[in-house]
Parts: structure tokens; C-alpha cells; sequence
């Protein structure tokens, strides 16, 4: 191993029911050249407590979220789930990354499969590079009506700095402002209206201090089965 | 200069950048696009005005089922252009516009809910006469063996559970035709191999459950799947739920 190693941060959220399984390392080769030198996985319930943390092995392929976290998070609901992965930029040029499948157990909505949202590190020409703002990312929307209710996921990966995240949502002209106050390691859902004064949600927007890991949701009515699971989109580059 | 740059060379390759989105129809999922050129919003002297943009949709044969031309009224707007159904029910569009890179979307909607993906940046092989005659001769005969030429190899993981599964939208983004062989293995056990034989801009639906079915366990096992084509080829992972192809599905990229 090189004495020179890099390191990525990713997070994404687990919720008890559904089949989640996270790829350790995306497009592994068979001879499995392409390993992590490490990776270690962190759970955090919504106000950033501690509540487990695991080694993983890197020979691993993929990684059992429900296995692992199921029983935690039926106690303390959604779990938000980080990713420490030191790695070679020999083996990585430009980042690890670790997509991740999930299904709600039973249900006749598709399984998604989705790339996990990597927060710090990975990318030196970008994200190291401070004099770039790469924490304001957008999503836009389908016009509806749809059975389908939105929201996004955001979660403070920083170890001891709290941030506010600003949540805007846009319905036509009108811009709908939410701040969401985050301490190190806690993560909120934030519900967006499905319209406004007859007006539907076209587009969302997130900003804050430093980034956040986060997602868009949508959830089917009535069952509340995710049909969306994706990042926003960062346009500072 | 590697080999790869001395293939190309010799083949005549030219690598057109272009940005394309798979679509997906089924008799009962509408597809759409999701057009919109948020990105301009922030690129001073470029975020004023209208901005014309040409949707061309290849069918699975990789001919063009349809053009479409849409204006996108300013920087925030967002345009949804259903697309049609188009002999083999999938393939790709390329989407064309000045300063138009990202944030585009596709979306399959059951009329009820919609999934959604994004699109990719990247380019389209053109190969010159000499080089497509090249790789028609040679792929002929590595096919009549069950192979193709490892130009490109991606390594994916399939998913197979008692109620959902990945399959594989696999598409070929050059102008010549590419002999794609896939082969799916799981604990070190081969399960199958398939050789897909795509024309120039084709693409197809790669059903995962033609390599096998799954154990008959409770949990869902992870395959692996190697593909590898003679010229450049992308895939999008086709998430299904209990219902399999015959209910709502979803489209993911992957790098």
C-alpha cells in the first residue's frame, strides 16, 4: 500500500423494510484489483447519536444495509449511514464509487438502484478546491398530479461543525424557503408540498455552508414505497 | 502510443461528444423526458433568452424513430416531451443544445408515479468504411464462436430477489455493429453467457432472468455480469419490482 492514501465520505439512509444492499466498490473487477484499502461504516439516528459503527471487510462485495441496521433502525427510525473509505488514487483516478440497490420488501414498485451521495473528499480537482461552491445542488420535477408525495434528505457528515441547510422549493414563481438546522451528524426529511396555489412543484433547491449529503425522495400514496431515490445535481464545478 | 489509440487510429474512430438519455416503453409505462437548461442559469452571458433543443430518438434497430424539436422558454423552465413507443420498446435519444450538458431527466411514469433517471455526456463512435468493414469481418467470426471482441469491458453487479430485480437497458453508441457478450456468474459459478448483437445506435432490454433464476432463497443475490464490446457501448440498470417486466419499472445510470 502507498503511504499516500485518499479518502471519500459518502452517506445515504437506511429505513427498516426495505431490501437495501450497497456495492462496496462499483464495477469491481474479478480479480479485484480494484479494492478499498479500507472502509469503515457509521450509523447516526436523526439528532447525529452515535449509534454504530462497523469495519467492513474490503474483500466484501456488497454490503447488506437491513442485515446490519434493521434492528437499530426500527428502534430509532431512519438511520443515516457513512461511508469512510480510504483508498490509492493508482486504483481510483477519479473516485471509488458505491451504488446501491434497494426495494421495498414485497412491493410491486421497482427496486431502484442509485449512486450513494459522497459528501467530502474524492474528487481533489473539486471538491478539495475550496474557491469552488460545490454545497448548492437542484433537482427538478415532473408537473403532476402524481400519488406521490417528495421530500429531500439531508445529512450533516461534519464531525463537530452544526450548519443550517436551506431548503427552496419552487411552485411557478413562487420560491417556498425552509432552513433546517443540522448538528454534526444529524439528518432531517424535509416534506415539499406537491403544489402551491394550484401550482406544482417543478424544482427544488439546497444550500448550505459546506456540503451535505442528500437526496431526493419521492414516495408512491398510499404506501409510502420509494419510486425516487436520486442527488440532486451540483452546477458549481 | 498505447494500443488503444493505435486501434483507433487505424480504424478511423471519431468520437463525437454527444448527450443521450435511454428511453423505455411498455404497454403500460409512459416515458417522457424531462428537458431543462438549469446549468445556463449560472453561466454569465448565457443565462438570457430561449433555447432550442433536438431530441433524435433511435429505436432498438438503431433507426430514428422520431425527431423533435422543443424551445425551453428561459434558464429555469422545464419542457416534458413524451416520447412515442418505437419498434423494440427501447433504445435512446440524444438530446442537442447549445450549452446543454446536464440535468436532463427521463422518466417512466405508470400514470400513478414516475421514476427517473438522468442522462449522460459522452460521445458516439464513428467508425470510417474500412474500420466497420474491420470489425463486421472479425466480430462475424469471433461470433460464430459465441465471442466478441473485448474492446470495452464494464463489470456490473445484477440483482435477483423473490420480488424485484436489476436487469439491463445495454446500448450501443457507435455506427457500427456491436457484438456484446455478456456473461453472469454468481459465487464463482458461471450461470450463462449471451452474445447480443447490436446494430449501429441499437439497443436492447437484457432480460436478467434469461441467465437463470435465483436460488430460492429469501435474501437477494448479487450477480455479477462482464460485458464486453467491440466498440463503445453504455448500459442503464432497469430496476423491476414483484410484477417483474410487467409492472412499474425504473432506470438508473451508472458510471
Amino acid at each position: 500500500m502507498s503511504n499516500s492514501v485518499s479518502a471519500l465520505l459518502s452517506a445515504t439512509f437506511y429505513e427498516p423494510g426495505y431490501d437495501h444492499l450497497v456495492e462496496l466498490v462499483h464495477q469491481r473487477d474479478p480479480e479485484a484489483r480494484r479494492r478499498l484499502a479500507s472502509l469503515d461504516l457509521s450509523a447516526y439516528g436523526p439528532d447525529g447519536k452515535l449509534l454504530l459503527e462497523h469495519g467492513l471487510d474490503t474483500r466484501e462485495e456488497t454490503l447488506d444495509l437491513g442485515a446490519l441496521l434493521a434492528p437499530t433502525a426500527r428502534e430509532h427510525g431512519r438511520v443515516m449511514a457513512v461511508f469512510d473509505a480510504r483508498y490509492e488514487e493508482d486504483a481510483f483516478p477519479y473516485r471509488p464509487h458505491h451504488y446501491a440497490y434497494v426495494h421495498r420488501a414485497g412491493s410491486a414498485t421497482p427496486a431502484l438502484y442509485y449512486a450513494v451521495s459522497a459528501a467530502l473528499g474524492g474528487v481533489p480537482d473539486r471538491i478539495g478546491d475550496m474557491s469552488r461552491i460545490n454545497n448548492f445542488d437542484t433537482y427538478v420535477f415532473r408537473r403532476g398530479p402524481h400519488a406521490a408525495r417528495y421530500s429531500v434528505m439531508l445529512g450533516n457528515v461534519g464531525r463537530f461543525a452544526p450548519t443550517e441547510a436551506q431548503v427552496f422549493a419552487y411552485y411557478g414563481a413562487e420560491r417556498v424557503e425552509e432552513t433546517v438546522p443540522l448538528g454534526p451528524r444529524a439528518h432531517a426529511e424535509v416534506a415539499l408540498a406537491p403544489e402551491r396555489g394550484g401550482q406544482p412543484l417543478t424544482r427544488v433547491e439546497t444550500k448550505s455552508l459546506f456540503r451535505l449529503a442528500g437526496y431526493v425522495a419521492g414516495r408512491r400514496d398510499p404506501s409510502g414505497d420509494l419510486v425516487l431515490f436520486d442527488h440532486l445535481f451540483t452546477f458549481f464545478k | 502510443m498505447g494500443l488503444r489509440k493505435l486501434a483507433k487510429r487505424v480504424l478511423g474512430v471519431q468520437r463525437q461528444p454527444t448527450y443521450y438519455l435511454p428511453w423505455l416503453t411498455r404497454p403500460h409505462l409512459q416515458c417522457a423526458l424531462v428537458l431543462s437548461n438549469v446549468e445556463s442559469r449560472f453561466k454569465v452571458g448565457y443565462n438570457r433568452g430561449s433555447f432550442p433543443v433536438s431530441v433524435v430518438q433511435y429505436d432498438a434497430d438503431g433507426a430514428v424513430a422520431g425527431r423533435h424539436e422543443v424551445t425551453l422558454p428561459d434558464a429555469v423552465e422545464a419542457v416534458e416531451l413524451p416520447l412515442p413507443s418505437a419498434p423494440g420498446g427501447c433504445g435512446f435519444a440524444t438530446v442537442s443544445g447549445e450549452r446543454i450538458n446536464s440535468d436532463l431527466y427521463v422518466t417512466l411514469s405508470d400514470g400513478l408515479a414516475y421514476t427517473a433517471t438522468h442522462g449522460r455526456g459522452e460521445f458516439i463512435e464513428r467508425y470510417a468504411l474500412p474500420g466497420r468493414l474491420l470489425l463486421a469481418m472479425i466480430g462475424g467470426l469471433l461470433g460464430l464462436a459465441g465471442r466478441a471482441i473485448p474492446a470495452f469491458v464494464r463489470h456490473q453487479y445484477a440483482y435477483v430477489g423473490p420480488d424485484s430485480r436489476s436487469h439491463l437497458l445495454v446500448m450501443n453508441l457507435s455506427n457500427v455493429t456491436n457484438r456484446v457478450r455478456v456473461v453472469a456468474s454468481w459465487e464463482g459459478r458461471v450461470l450463462g453467457a449471451r452474445l447480443l448483437r447490436l446494430p449501429p445506435m441499437g439497443s436492447t432490454l437484457l432480460d436478467i432472468g434469461t441467465f437463470g433464476s435465483a436460488s430460492g432463497g429469501t435474501a437477494t443475490e448479487v450477480w455479477r455480469l462482464r460485458l464486453e464490446g467491440a466498440a463503445w457501448f453504455n448500459l442503464y440498470v432497469v430496476g423491476a419490482g414483484a410484477r417483474n417486466l410487467e409492472g412499474p419499472l425504473s432506470l438508473m445510470h451508472v458510471k
